[in-house]
């Protein structure tokens, strides 16, 4: 097995045995995997280049199949890159499992999920105008949700501007920089 | 066709690209699609959304908790309980927190009557697009009516309820609840009578809807479709049955799934789910009893500890996600709502091709979208 133990991982490892992590762990034999027993799902994280073979054997596993993707997106970790999350569930065997993939700030690609799920189009196309992620061999990468020449800037990065928003909230609220620690 | 009848070489035959919206009262809201049309066949579907983002999932990223669950309202405005349910449970996983017995049978009762409400607003809506002007609309209308006059005297609101809190509810129902309910599902009994009675059985409405807009079992699952839609083609995934929140396991109800995958298996599913809401509100009002509707130590400022949380109920259009990621503190480090009516619509172009240009509308329509959920 190539998978390894994170170290300081939050979680204690004897709560992975009431996942389906030893199922995961041998569809995903080959391949980078790092485990965390998440509050509902299995959370597993695979390095960005092997990603998408990952995703395609959990979907491909008999046992497992994990034919419906739930949920795609992204979140920004600052300085720690970008976050492209995976939500799968398996309409014959029940399961749920979250997959994670880091990106680093400066090179944000991965290669796209739509030859896995047709599902991922419209998620990978939000995914892309909202974070300035590349999804490499996209079949239309075109915008979704925001105007088609908005492509400089990405509205749900922490870094975009929400200023005014934040500090008018803040007076109502009466809110301090200690309430939101 | 023109081209099989008149010789090519005489005449140039050339296809006709139709724009649909984004202002078009069969688009059900702002939604704009450019058609391809050979004649009255439609050969390619051009889908264009976002007209009606608003950011909400950005913005729900500056508040705190509570200030959040309006946003989810607004998201998914026919069925708002269903929507701010999500939410508030997921905010409830992160921050461990027991909702007590009494507020859980509240919103089971108001989440099924939420879907009674928003399935009635689908068939008003849908016999319009069929062409069965005005009678289903205004049937569907006075159901509905009953069902969010009871909301309004619940929550004080027609549609933004911002009833839910973490760990409960705002504040109790009134006094006569139980009996108001049972009103309520008196008036919907005969609503659904009544529609079953005019659209089921009715040969026009079934010549326009039978065999339309076919998608296989396989393929709504590729393209992650939920809900009503996913089983009008078989397949008989529903959250609350395959991973039950709230009490739906000590619920008896069955999950309605179509043969076809049709426009009218998508109807006849929703009209069945109607029944079956009818039947769970029924038995919950058995199982309510009187309790406290919050937990007795709540913070005064709502806190979770960091962690991430993907929480999936049954709206009335499908499954209504949140995908809340938090770093400690009092407000959502991101938060994502996963829309349903956004996967049901991408298989459009699918069902559409090769229907003529007024089954494309009936095709639209039997997804049920709402196109601020879509865009969010």
């Amino acid at each position: 097995m190539t998978s390894e133990q994170p170290e300081g991982a939050q979680q204690p490892t004897a709560s992975l045995d009431t996942t389906i992590w030893a199922e995961v762990d041998r569809a995903l034999s080959g391949i980078t995997v790092t485990p965390e027993a998440g509050v509902l799902d299995l959370i597993v994280t695979i390095p960005r280049d092997e990603v998408v073979r990952g995703l395609r054997a959990l979907k491909t596993d008999a046992a497992l199949h994990f034919d419906y993707l739930r949920c795609l997106t992204a979140v920004d970790q600052e300085a720690d890159g970008i976050d492209v999350v995976y939500h799968l569930y398996s309409t014959t065997s029940k399961h749920n499992l979250t997959v994670k993939t880091n990106l680093p700030n400066d090179d944000l690609f991965v290669d796209t999920a739509t030859t896995v799920w047709r599902a991922a189009n419209w998620l990978e196309r939000e995914t892309a105008e909202m974070f300035g992620v590349r999804f490499r061999g996209h079949p239309d990468p075109r915008t979704l949700l925001m105007p088609e020449d908005m492509d400089d800037t990405f509205p749900l990065r922490k870094d975009h501007p929400l200023a005014e928003i934040e500090i008018l909230q803040g007076e109502g609220m009466g809110y301090t920089e200690e309430d939101s620690e | 066709m023109a081209s099989e009848m008149l010789p090519d070489e005489e005449y140039e035959v050339q296809d006709l690209l139709l724009n649909v919206g984004p202002q078009h009262p069969s688009t059900h809201g702002v939604f704009r699609m450019v058609m391809t049309v050979d004649g009255e066949l439609v050969k390619d579907v051009v889908p264009y959304i976002g007209y009606l983002h608003r950011g909400a999932e950005k913005l729900c990223e500056t508040m705190d908790y509570r200030q959040g669950i309006g946003f989810m309202d607004r998201t998914e405005y026919l069925a708002g309980h269903n929507a701010e349910l999500s939410y508030v449970m997921a905010v409830e996983k992160l921050a461990g927190l027991e909702v007590p017995e009494r507020a859980q049978w509240i919103r089971m009762i108001l989440c099924e009557l939420n879907r009674l409400s928003s399935h009635f607003m689908f068939m008003g809506a849908f016999g319009i697009d069929v062409g069965v002007f005005g009678t289903p609309f205004i049937y569907a209308w006075r159901e509905r009516e009953a069902i969010i006059d009871l909301f309004e005297e619940i929550s004080g609101d027609r549609m933004m309820y911002a009833y839910f809190r973490p760990g409960g509810l705002a504040w109790d129902v009134p006094t006569n609840f139980v009996q108001r309910v049972k009103e309520v599902l008196v008036s919907s009994k005969t609503g659904i009578k009544d529609f079953d009675g005019l659209l089921t059985d009715n040969e026009i409405f079934r010549a326009r809807t039978q065999g339309i807009g076919y998608i296989s079992a396989e393929d709504a699952i590729d393209y992650g479709m939920s809900g009503p839609s996913l089983r009008g083609s078989g397949v008989p995934m529903d959250v609350r049955k395959d991973e039950p929140y709230l009490y739906y396991d000590q619920i008896k109800f069955e999950v309605p799934v179509g043969k076809n995958g049709d426009v009218f298996d998508r109807y006849i599913c929703r009209l069945e789910e109607m029944r079956q809401s009818v039947s769970i509100i029924e038995q919950c009002l058995e199982h309510l009893q009187p309790g406290p509707i919050m937990p007795e130590r709540m913070p005064r400022m709502l806190r979770t500890p960091p962690g991430e949380v993907y929480v999936r109920t049954e709206a009335p259009r499908g499954e209504y996600g949140v995908y809340l990621v938090s770093k400690g503190g009092n407000r959502p480090y991101r938060l994502k709502v996963r829309s349903a009516c956004l996967s049901n619509l991408q298989p459009l172009k699918q069902m559409s091709v090769g229907q003529y240009v007024a089954d494309a509308i009936i095709v639209l329509g039997s997804i049920d979208i709402v196109l601020s959920e879509v865009d969010r």
